[in-house]
């Protein structure tokens, strides 16, 4: 794109100033408003009265933005190429207006357009309720209607700000059921409202800047991502919400840069309950709202979009959508007007198609957002299961130290200096012992290396040979993630070949060196080892600059390869041998970290009895997790009253015990065809002796039909049953062959049918030795 | 009038299975109260989980998982979203990556393209799951005849199960298989994937029967029918079911087959036969109900059999215990030949007859083919096996009414020898 003065990646918005003030209220439950003192915008200002909450001052009410000619005031702070070109906008990434910093995912207050009365100055500093003065003394604001009021001021006053949440006088008393009206403002003087209740009211906006640009006539612009507020949305305030909750919207507008007033800080979950010293416009968003659907959506993870803003940033050069001409499928990922897209096109793009993907999952939502998500205090327990779930990533990887370090050393090695000659790491263990998260977990490390500039830059390519649909669309997604363009699997491989081997460029960066995972490499391996000769050739070619990092389960890969590609691989192997019961310990301790759900001996027998089976660490936490569900089945199932007591009694004592453990192990671990055959009906029974019987007397594993059937009647009439019939019988063994207990030929063949057990006779013989409405039958066992 | 509106109800109630299996939802540790547990656990506290409902065919666990969810939907309305797969039907991982994204977006009102990749429709499906985790939705794959999706690769189910363990989506993964080794079949990186809870069906215990009965067979108290005829029904009912003979039945039943399914289908069977001019039931409806339930068809075909038909079956019979394993139309009718020189029977037919006579007992399937040899050769010269054991002959010939003498005779010498 032309002039294009920013680099894409957003920085982190500068922290908030720190605030003089200390010993802020801050309420502790969880959902509640954090409460902060002073937002101080300028160090030099003038000392701040001592007051307790919130409220920045700003050195300069001149920012009311009627700064007629802005030009002056402002001044390109990271400015890209120092010539100007008119007739062109000119995008910042930074911009410095009325002496306030803007920045590209910054959020400011904007002010309502038909709103020209503009309400004197934006107040800073929150009045006391009651007083009506600003006043020095310390504030505390009730958690309920977010007003401010003077510890004295109160009846009877306070000495300090209280611990936790506090309500003030009037909204307890409306609680109450009894009216109770603010204190009016002495006359003549009107009650100012702060921006942020302005903006609670509906009389400001909010909104998240996402570009900025000078027009060619010299006027400043942004675009803008609008947030709403909870009774501005179709489903209204709902109960759970917080006061200090706002919404993002998917609705983008231009706006110019006098509209805006100043920044608020607009936060998602984490950081605003640890939020303590950003004063009075701080605000809370969890959930994205459809404007054209009226639906909501959590924000994803913040780490999530960070790293979608790097990979959009770094793959091409900073675009900033322009009209609707340049619509290549990178700028569609900025969702600009994608909305709108679908509604305007004559033709719609199918959902599952690859272009519907981004247009066409805007209209999952909920319409409202469900009261249990938010007002669901967790239990001990369902904490424990959540840290116990495989999709949630643990804070720190234990055990795999000394072979992520070996991946590291490896890493490193093959991509340090220019020459980057290709180099192969074949990794190898049983399923659950933490290869492809070792491997991962060192490239999240090495990206931070990379961004703190103390490494050369490299691509990561990841493939998992199980989710291609066949072998040869290896070449199409590497071709892919390197250039960002589809192609067949053959033109793909043509271009990967010419890169590799005669450094032609793909795409339009210039060609880094090139990490290349292979997860789950010998789904690959078919007959024609073409796409595995292929793959590793590339390592030979003097252009390649790649770096392949192969997964299995198999030790012996590299030698089932046919020996010219087999001697490219062999380069080096690294082992991941299975958990013992120590380490299994650890991972599931680290994860239970601040848990006391679990007792120590519990956990310790499911490691064991995991590291003798299996050493899959995977096997071990859902053996956990398992056990942590049927204890929350075990107290949620009893009557409400004794579960209050058992609640009590249990507040000190682990919740899960031996006993879970041990039933999730069964529930792992069970045969079924035992008690299958324990519950069968009678002729099951009878025939499954007579088959064991048959067995033991002949030593033969085949038995036809017509035999068998002979062997049951005589049985049946030796011990005074009633002799079935053999329609009835070839019933009952198609029911035996259907669970797997027999295995059976097509019951066409009738009694020419050749019929085996598929378990083991003494499986049988333990099921049916003693059965109580059988007793005969353990005389043929 | 009202004994057709109670039969209407009976029947409704026996053919909805669901409505059966309601009898258990109150007892904590039935598989119901197990399910919804696991299913409602991942809709509130947002996380992905697999569990894997085996038991024999006809035990009900499709019926528990509808009426799981029905449930469930009730009680978080406009948060789940079904996904059903079959395995007869998807098993192959394109077709069944496609038929996931076509449900996705039938459910969700997005637009479908069948042209798509099947990479595509998994990363569809990836992103699909990760927008419903956001938007607090649950997908539940239920992933019936779940044995026949372990054939060949297993990609679909290494890419659900992977999918459930990376993403913090909430979707629950349920499989339905009668094979009861069905999780020892999954290959060994998607086994370690799968999260191993089971569920297994057994069939319903007497108890479990008698509450099945009462729950199904008594016509409500506050109904439409008028409150004598449902006290007459109800009593009548009782005395049935206290009956000896009535439990002799159901136990006659359940020595064969016990599992939910049969036991239903013979109350429906019962139900039908009620006399509509009474209104009630009787135990005599039961009893025929089980004769229907115990019926031969090969024994039925033999007691229906042609004379001719019942001399080619004796041939069959006496050439396979002269242990000449392989004969054909022709050695067949050489027997039977020989049987008409050596007795002088009446019933004697021309090759031709002789030969329609076989080709519809070929039909019947009381003889066939033996496989894999002389597929070029005509009917005549044919490997055949007799497809029916030698008691049921026995049986059959004493059964049929227009049986000659002569057979009977020489089939008794044939068990002497």
């Amino acid at each position: 794109m032309e002039a294009t003065p920013s680099k894409s990646r957003p920085k982190p918005s500068p922290p908030a100033p720190q605030t003089p003030g200390s010993g802020l209220r801050r309420s502790l439950r969880l959902l509640c408003t954090p409460r902060t003192p002073i937002y101080n915008s300028d160090p030099s200002s003038p000392p701040k009265p001592a007051k307790q909450s919130k409220r920045s001052l700003l050195e300069s009410l001149s920012f009311s933005t009627i700064t007629p000619n802005p030009p002056e005031s402002k001044r390109r702070k990271k400015s890209g190429p120092d010539y100007k070109i008119p007739k062109r906008k000119i995008y910042f990434k930074k911009v410095v207006y009325d002496g306030g910093e803007f920045e590209i995912g910054d959020d400011v207050y904007v002010k309502r357009k038909e709103d020209v009365e503009s309400d004197d100055n934006y107040l800073e500093v929150e009045e006391c309720r009651i007083c009506f003065e600003v006043g020095i003394s310390v504030m505390v604001e009730c958690d309920d209607c977010l007003g401010g009021f003077h510890l004295n001021c109160l009846k009877p006053p306070l000495n300090k700000v209280p611990e936790g949440d506090w309500f003030c006088g009037y909204c307890e008393a409306r609680k109450m059921g009894k009216v109770a009206e603010l204190p009016k403002p002495p006359e003549g003087k009107k009650f100012k409202r702060t921006t942020k209740e302005k903006l609670l009211s509906s009389d400001l906006w909010a909104a998240r800047i996402e570009s900025l640009w000078k027009e060619p006539d010299g006027s400043y612009w942004l675009r803008c991502r609008w947030y709403i507020i909870p009774e501005e949305t179709a489903a209204g305030r709902q109960p759970h919400n917080l006061r200090r909750e706002l919404y993002r919207t998917n609705d983008i507008g231009n706006i110019e840069m006098e509209s805006v007033i100043r920044h608020c800080y607009v936060m998602n979950p984490k950081d605003f309950f640890e939020a303590n010293n950003e004063g009075d416009d701080v605000f809370y968003c969890e959930y994205e709202y459809d404007i054209h659907w009226h639906s909501f959506k959590r924000l994803a993870e913040i780490d999530d979009s960070e790293e979608n803003d790097e990979g959009a940033g770094n793959d091409d050069e900073w675009k900033v959508p322009k009209d609707s001409d340049s619509h290549t499928y990178e700028d569609s990922e900025k969702e600009e007007d994608t909305a709108m897209g679908t509604k305007c096109q004559p033709h719609q793009v199918a959902a599952n198609s690859r272009r519907g993907r981004v247009f066409g999952l805007q209209r999952i939502g909920t319409k409202r957002i469900p009261e249990h998500v938010r007002s669901h205090k967790q239990t001990e327990l369902e904490r424990a299961k959540a840290m116990l779930l495989l999709a949630t990533l643990p804070k720190s990887l234990p055990c795999r130290n000394k072979e992520m370090d070996e991946i590291t050393a490896f890493v490193k090695g093959a991509i340090y200096g220019d020459q980057c000659l290709g180099q192969c790491l074949y990794i190898h263990g049983v399923p659950g012992t933490g290869k492809t998260m070792s491997v991962l977990s060192v490239m999240r490390n090495l990206r931070s290396e990379v961004d703190a500039g103390t490494m050369r830059p490299y691509c990561f390519i990841e493939i998992n040979g199980l989710k291609l649909a066949t072998p040869e669309n290896t070449y199409k997604v590497i071709y892919e993630a390197l250039s960002g363009h589809r192609v067949g699997w053959k033109k793909a491989l043509h271009y990967l070949n010419e890169r590799f081997s005669k450094g032609i460029k793909v795409g339009k960066q210039t060609n880094h060196s090139c990490v290349l995972l292979i997860d789950e490499l010998d789904v690959l391996l078919r007959r024609n080892q073409s796409v595995l000769y292929n793959v590793l050739d590339w390592l030979a070619r003097p252009h390649s600059k790649l770096v392949i990092i192969g997964i299995a389960n198999t030790m012996n890969l590299p030698e089932k390869l046919l020996h010219n590609i087999g001697s490219r691989a062999k380069n080096k192997s690294l082992c991941f041998g299975p958990y013992n019961y120590q380490q299994l310990q650890e991972i599931i301790l680290t994860r239970l970290e601040g848990s006391g759900a679990f007792e120590e001996q519990a956990i310790e027998f499911a490691s064991r009895k995991v590291a003798a089976m299996s050493g899959d660490v995977r096997r071990a936490l859902e053996i956990c997790r398992c056990a942590a569900e049927l204890a929350d089945h075990r107290l949620k199932q009893l009557p409400p009253t004794k579960k209050m007591t058992n609640n009590d009694n249990s507040a000190g004592k682990c919740l899960v015990g031996m006993a879970d453990v041990e039933s999730a192990i069964q529930e792992v671990l069970q045969e079924p065809h035992i008690s299958i055959m324990k519950t069968g009906s009678r002729l099951s029974k009878i025939m499954l002796v007579s088959m064991v019987h048959e067995l033991y007397k002949s030593g033969l594993s085949e038995i036809t039909f017509d035999k068998l059937a002979a062997t049951v009647s005589s049985l049946c009439s030796s011990n005074r049953e009633a002799i079935p019939g053999w329609d009835t019988l070839l019933k009952v063994g198609c029911k035996l062959g259907e669970c797997g207990i027999i295995l059976c030929e097509e019951s066409t063949r009738h009694k020419l049918q050749k019929l085996q057990l598929n378990v083991e006779s003494d499986d049988v013989a333990f099921a049916l030795k003693d059965c109580p409405e059988l007793p005969w039958l353990s005389k043929y066992l | 009038m009202a004994a057709e509106k109670a039969l209407a109800l009976l029947r409704s109630r026996l053919c909805d299975v669901s409505f059966a299996h309601g009898a258990f939802k109150s007892s904590p540790d039935s598989n119901y109260s197990k399910l919804k547990f696991i299913i409602s656990n991942s809709i509130a506290e947002g996380c992905n989980n697999s569990v894997l409902l085996l038991g024999p065919r006809g035990s009900g666990k499709i019926a528990v998982v509808e009426l799981a969810l029905r449930d469930l939907s009730a009680e978080y309305p406009d948060m789940i979203c079904m996904i059903r797969l079959n395995g007869l039907l998807h098993s192959d991982d394109n077709c069944g990556l496609k038929e996931i994204a076509r449900q996705l977006c039938l459910e969700h009102q997005l637009i479908f393209s069948k042209m798509a990749s099947s990479d595509d429709n998994s990363q569809f499906m990836l992103d699909m799951l990760r927008e419903c985790g956001l938007a607090h939705k649950t997908i539940i794959f239920l992933l019936d005849e779940f044995d026949l999706f372990i054939q060949g690769k297993q990609r679909l189910l290494y890419s659900l199960l992977d999918a459930m363990q990376t993403l913090s989506s909430q979707a629950v993964v349920i499989g339905v298989s009668c094979r009861l080794d069905a999780d020892k079949l999954l290959e060994k990186r998607v086994r370690s994937r799968f999260s191993h809870r089971k569920l297994l069906f057994v069939p319903p215990t007497t108890e479990d029967l008698k509450v099945l009965l009462n729950h199904v067979l008594y016509l409500p108290e506050n109904s439409p029918f008028p409150s004598n005829y449902v006290k007459e029904f109800n009593s009548r009912i009782k005395s049935i079911l206290g009956d000896k003979k009535f439990n002799e039945a159901l136990n006659s039943l359940s020595d064969v087959d016990g599992t939910f399914s049969n036991v239903l289908r013979f109350l429906y069977q019962a139900v039908s036969y009620m006399d509509l001019a009474s209104g009630l039931l009787t135990l005599q409806n039961f009893k025929s109900a089980l004769l229907c339930t115990q019926k031969q068809p090969k024994l039925d075909i033999v007691k229906d059999a042609s004379v001719l038909e019942l001399y080619i079956l004796v041939c069959m019979n006496r050439l396979e215990t002269k242990e000449q394993n392989s004969y054909n139309f022709n050695s067949i009718l050489k027997e039977y030949n020989a049987i008409h020189e050596a007795y002088k029977t009446s019933d004697h037919y021309s090759r031709t007859v002789c030969l329609r006579a076989y080709e519809h007992l070929l039909e019947r399937e009381l003889i066939c083919f033996v496989d894999g040899k002389g597929r070029h050769l005509s009917t005549e010269c044919r490997p055949v096996k007799l497809l029916i054991s030698f008691s049921e002959l026995c049986q059959g010939l004493k059964s049929n009414s227009s049986c000659p003498a002569i057979l009977q005779k020489l089939l008794d010498r044939e068990s002497f020898k």
